[in-house]
């Protein structure tokens, strides 16, 4: 036991070296500095930590706004292991699991020079609850939390810290297994207190990373330079996340994704952010496969739900019915191979993800299933939003609607308002639509609590799109939310995948795959692609 | 009461109106693009038994998976990268004449048939009612004058300061969700009719506006003073007096509308607000075809040519139909042309002013 811990102490050391030499920019091969172009289709829903809920704008600010704790910047399976980021450890977790006791690290700057309090955290989470941020539902946990969410005022009482010791204690209601999850995602990301509760994606708040955002032109684009804090304090202090190796990186809104890859193949940027678009998806794999193009595994889950509160989707047989109609395959297709068929609520990668299909295609199944069924209400409004490869999925899934002899009506929404549409359980004639749904962390709880969970049903911001509410699996999901995720969860969590879809509140069809495309002076082997954060600007270095 | 005889250098045994069409019929350009668009109303009403007898398939199926066999060989409708299927003109026995739509496998002609009736029947419905509430706003306004007319036309003022696609858009995004109910009447948020509503009503000012002119002119002509001393009311001098002098500008400008809201119904379908998917119009299908624009151009190409080929056709007949209802615009532009030709009043002009 003794000698097994002197290895350890070794191994620790060196590794904790090779981190810090990485950190100091002198990793062999590639060349450190420059400024590093890249493009997004569309601006980010706000370069604002407390605010932004999408995978454009997480990309975005990792690098700059870093929480307590982090994710560890590595692809796969490894990029989904938290680690400390501002704070020394990882929690002490105490009192049941109800206790959550971390200690800031000393000597932390924000790229203003302002230095990082203990007190910036509260200040942080309630800058996020004055916001109205979507990322509230993941704290209201916290004592305190559900009363500062109504008033606003009189700080949440389960958050105590002294910033003296820099010791952050958080008291939570009722155990939560996601939490350490949750002190990891951006929204608890730390910033100044004082930090004006609106919207500051013009004007980004001060960052701690090894970035700061110098410019922001919402609708045009930004620009990060390297933050005078990490160079300074934040870079030694925090060994363990990378520095980036360029010193500059300008990122303009191009909205034509075909004039994207053109520049990219031009190299007059260096980076997309969306992958090509489907027509050009195939040419842009073929030509550029392994030196500046790589296919991306998300952990996502493409679906169509069905709201069981409505007919004739309350019936359970009108919901196998279109399980079983719904061809994985044609949809692929229509992806044009940026999707993988999966017919499950749990993605790959996912812990507790077990390969499985209830309801494998059968046009004769599911014409016999709504036979028996004989619903009397045959007139369905089908729901999806306007990006051209959702749009077409969603079309494909109402002609298969009206192939089983339903009379569906597409009801096309803009992108950008389309969450909140169908979120508002009064927007009428809420049957059936498309979604998708990214991992907020790498928990399989974040796709059972707020997509499938009775508890989750709100009047607005509602995700729980099929309104389900099966009060057994509403227990099993609370319960296991509660636990640590161990084998037993994972065990479980598949258990309760398949439980659910014998339910078959969703016909879900895939999982997409993203890429990442690079100019040829970038090294695309050392481009990092995290499950969360996606592509991970500190990777990219010029060759 | 009959009203002034419109202008005319024709023989007095002649109606305006017989003289008219034989103006028209000298004219054959214009009636050669009479010919092209009916040609066209004919194609868009053969979309149902093209359809049933040559196709087999609907404007809305999809056939992402099926395969065709052309000349014995088995071709996938969209290919596992995606691709659709291009033109197999009769290789098929029809189907797929123009290949298929998008990785959906629709029938691009099929849709191409159906969407040429959903463009046609918008641009002329709200030409219609583009025109009907033009003519009663004009009549209202140039007749009343006064407060009437500066409500209508500080009305009509408003509506002109936005720019037409952006006003339309507006009103596109806001009822293309909740749909429209007025009273009694509800339509939904898809429906056809919440384009028609949009194009027609956006699009009235620009009629209103020189049909008030017209009017404002009109009413100072003896033959409404003959009238009203005859003790006709308001409405019998604007609606049988006043309108029968404003149906030559009331048909031309008619004409036009078609072609301008065709158009303008083209531009809000490919921004998304226009005609909802599935159906499709050559506004809706060029947007689908934007997406695939380098690996399967024609399908941009092919409904972007029928709306040139019907606005054209539309406006080169409207321009025909005005100057046989108003020969004096086409002197009137004849001798300006001249005049910016030679620096000098043009002598084709000038002889017909002569005449």
């Amino acid at each position: 036991m003794r000698k097994f811990g002197s290895v350890l102490l070794v191994f620790t050391l060196v590794a904790a070296s090779a981190v810090g030499l990485a950190a100091c920019g002198s990793s062999s091969g590639g060349k450190e500095g420059g400024t590093l172009t890249g493009s997004y289709a569309s601006f980010p829903d706000y370069l604002d930590p407390q605010l932004s809920y999408t995978s454009e704008g997480w990309t975005a600010l990792w690098n700059s706004y870093t929480p307590l704790l982090s994710f560890a910047h590595a692809s796969g399976k490894a990029g989904s292991k938290v680690i400390p980021g501002l704070a020394t450890a990882m929690p002490k977790i105490s009192n049941g699991g109800k206790t959550y006791t971390l200690f800031l690290r000393k000597g932390l700057k924000y790229s203003d020079g302002t230095p990082v309090r203990a007190s910036d955290f509260p200040a942080t989470v309630e800058r996020m609850f004055k916001l109205n941020s979507g990322g509230v539902p993941f704290y209201t946990s916290i004592v305190g939390a559900e009363k500062f969410a109504e008033t606003k005022q009189g700080g949440i009482s389960g958050i105590k810290t002294d910033d003296k010791t820099g010791e952050i204690v958080i008291d939570l209601e009722k155990p939560r297994g996601t939490f350490t999850d949750e002190l990891a995602i951006p929204f608890v990301a730390l910033v100044p207190k004082g930090t004006p509760a609106k919207n500051l994606t013009a004007d980004p708040p001060p960052a701690t990373g090894p970035y700061e955002i110098t410019k922001s032109e919402p609708g045009r684009g930004w620009t990060y330079e390297r933050n005078p804090a990490w160079v300074k304090a934040n870079g030694k202090l925090m060994p363990q996340l990378p520095g980036g190796h360029v010193n500059k990186i300008e990122i303009s809104v191009i909205r034509n994704d075909s004039t994207q890859v053109n520049e990219v193949e031009q190299g007059k940027t260096d980076w997309m952010q969306a992958p090509p678009p489907p027509d050009r998806y195939q040419e842009v794999k073929n030509k550029y496969e392994g030196t500046q193009f790589r296919d991306e595994s998300t952990v996502s889950t493409y679906y169509f739900w069905m709201n069981m509160k409505r007919a004739p989707f309350d019936d359970l047989k009108v919901r196998e019915a279109v399980n079983y109609a719904i061809d994985p395959r044609a949809l692929e297709r229509i992806y044009a191979g940026s999707l993988a068929a999966t017919h499950q609520i749990l993605p790959p990668g996912m812990p507790g993800y077990e390969k499985f299909d209830l309801y494998p295609h059968d046009m004769a199944k599911a014409g016999q299933l709504i036979k028996e069924a004989n619903p009397s209400d045959r007139d369905i409004t089908v729901w999806g939003d306007n990006e051209p490869e959702n749009s077409e999925a969603t079309q494909y899934y109402q002609d298969v609607l009206n192939k089983l002899g339903f009379n569906a009506k597409f009801k096309e929404i803009n992108a950008d308002n389309y969450y909140s549409i169908i979120g508002n359980v009064n927007t009428p004639d809420l049957d059936t639509g498309w979604f998708d749904w990214f991992e907020d962390y790498p928990h399989p709880n974040d796709f059972f609590q707020p997509l499938l969970s009775g508890e989750s049903i709100a009047p607005t911001n509602n995700s729980n799109f099929s309104q389900t509410d099966i009060p057994e699996l509403n227990a099993k999901i609370t319960r296991l939310g509660e636990e640590t995720l161990g084998p037993k969860q994972e065990a479980e969590y598949a258990e309760l995948d398949k439980e659910f879809m014998e339910h078959a509140p969703w016909a879900p069809y895939g999982t997409r795959i993203i890429s990442t495309f690079v100019s040829s002076a970038i090294d695309l082997d050392k481009v990092i692609f995290n499950p969360t954060f996606e592509d991970d600007l500190t990777s990219f270095q010029f060759k | 009461m009959a009203a002034e005889p419109i202008a005319d250098s024709g023989p007095a045994d002649s109606g305006p109106w017989r003289l008219a069409l034989r103006r028209l019929r000298r004219n054959r350009v214009a009636l050669g693009f009479l010919g092209l668009f009916v040609a066209i109303v004919v194609f868009v009403i053969a979309a149902p038994l093209w359809a049933d007898h040559v196709a087999h398939t609907g404007p809305n199926a999809t056939h992402t998976l099926q395969r065709v066999t052309v000349g014995g060989e088995k071709r996938d409708v969209v290919n596992p990268e995606g691709k659709p299927l291009g033109p197999q003109w009769f290789g098929a026995g029809g189907k797929f004449f123009l290949g298929a739509d998008s990785r959906l496998g629709r029938d691009e002609m099929v849709r191409l048939m159906y969407g040429g009736r959903t463009s046609l029947i918008i641009g002329v419905v709200s030409a219609l009612i583009t025109t009907i509430l033009a003519t009663v706003l004009g009549l209202l306004s140039g007749y009343y004058r006064g407060w009437t007319d500066s409500v209508i036309s500080r009305a009509m003022d408003v509506l002109w300061a936005f720019p037409v696609l952006l006003l339309a858009i507006a009103l596109g995004v806001s009822l293309a969700i909740g749909g429209l109910k007025i009273g009694p009447v509800e339509i939904s948020g898809g429906s056809i009719w919440i384009p028609i509503l949009i194009i027609g009503f956006v699009s009235t000012p620009y009629m209103a506006r020189p049909l008030r002119g017209e009017v404002l002119s009109l009413r100072e002509k003896e033959f409404v003073e003959a009238a009203v001393a005859q003790g006709a009311g308001s409405m019998r001098v604007m609606f049988a007096e006043l309108l029968p002098n404003l149906w030559s500008t009331i048909i031309v400008f008619f004409t036009l509308n078609i072609a301008g809201n065709m158009l303008l119904e083209a531009g809000l379908s490919f921004l998304g607000v226009g005609v909802q998917p599935p159906n499709s119009s050559w506004g809706t299908m060029i947007a689908t075809g934007n997406d695939l624009i380098t690996s399967a151009p024609l399908l941009t190409i092919i409904p972007g040519t029928m709306i040139l080929l019907t606005v054209l056709s539309l406006n080169v007949f409207g321009d025909g139909l005005r100057d046989a209802l108003d020969p004096k615009s086409k002197v009137r532009f004849e001798a300006h042309a001249g005049v910016a030709a030679t620096g000098a009043p043009g002598t084709e002009g000038l002889e017909e002013l002569a005449r």
